[in-house]
């Protein structure tokens, strides 16, 4: 999607374990959700 | 992705996003479906130079899933917009980066938080930030402003992504660089699911 509206250069970092141990938790399993960074940039 | 075609009610997610929040500011030691404030910006991996000894009203609301400054640290002089800022803790910790001669922008749309944020600027004396109401969708902000675009946990709780890229794209210089933490799932959601606005917001 971030290249569709005409990112360029789209890298993400290290999965990240958000919800561990958190309330949320059991949903965030049931769906593998996990945080994530990302970079973007908008061409020159 | 036509806003007509939203699995949900924009108003209505907007309006679930806006209460939730609320409550994140208002009553944050409260049970959460995710973790926040101090315990969390450290599980997060923030330094702790910028987490262990800020006032904790600065932190506490702090809901953010990952550090949008793990990839690249902010540059002294840039200009920032942080979408979605909360209470203010990446607006901070901006701020903190970019140094007198930067400024922040923070937008958020609940009340709140916004209040919240402006007292934190006072209790840490930033006197380069500023917080604005606004939506992801429709941010107050120039075009071509920003030097960075900043974001902890936001974009998945618009209804509408690509608007809000977009929008993030137009305030963006040239050569300006959107950087931005963020949940995502491995496992498909089911589209019945998708219209459940309780799964959206916890």
């Amino acid at each position: 999607m971030l290249e569709e509206v005409g990112f360029v250069d789209v890298s993400y970092g290290n999965r990240i374990d958000t919800f561990a141990g958190a309330p949320g938790e059991e949903k965030a399993r049931a769906y593998d959700v996990h945080g994530y960074t990302f970079m973007a940039r908008k061409p020159d | 992705m036509a806003t007509s075609e939203l699995p949900v009610d924009a108003d209505s997610l907007r309006s679930e996003v806006r209460d939730k929040y609320r409550d994140v500011a208002l009553e944050p030691g409260a049970e959460h479906h995710f973790h926040t404030g101090r315990f969390l910006a450290r599980h997060l991996g923030y330094p702790a130079a910028w987490v262990d000894d800020v006032p904790e009203p600065v932190v506490e609301s702090f809901a953010g899933v990952g550090d949008p400054f793990a990839m690249r640290r902010l540059e002294p002089g840039e200009r920032i917009v942080d979408v979605g800022s909360g209470a203010g803790f990446d607006s901070f910790c901006a701020a903190w980066q970019v140094g007198d001669d930067g400024h922040v922008v923070g937008v958020d749309m609940t009340p709140e938080m916004l209040d919240k944020a402006r007292r934190n600027a006072a209790l840490v004396g930033a006197d380069n930030v500023e917080f604005r109401e606004g939506f992801a969708e429709q941010l107050p902000v120039a075009d071509g402003w920003a030097d960075v675009v900043i974001s902890n946990g936001v974009i998945n709780l618009c209804p509408d992504k690509h608007a809000a890229f977009t929008e993030i794209r137009r305030v963006l210089r040239p050569g300006g660089v959107l950087q931005f933490a963020d949940i995502a799932n491995g496992t498909p959601v089911p589209p019945g699911a998708l219209r459940e606005i309780d799964l959206w917001t916890g």
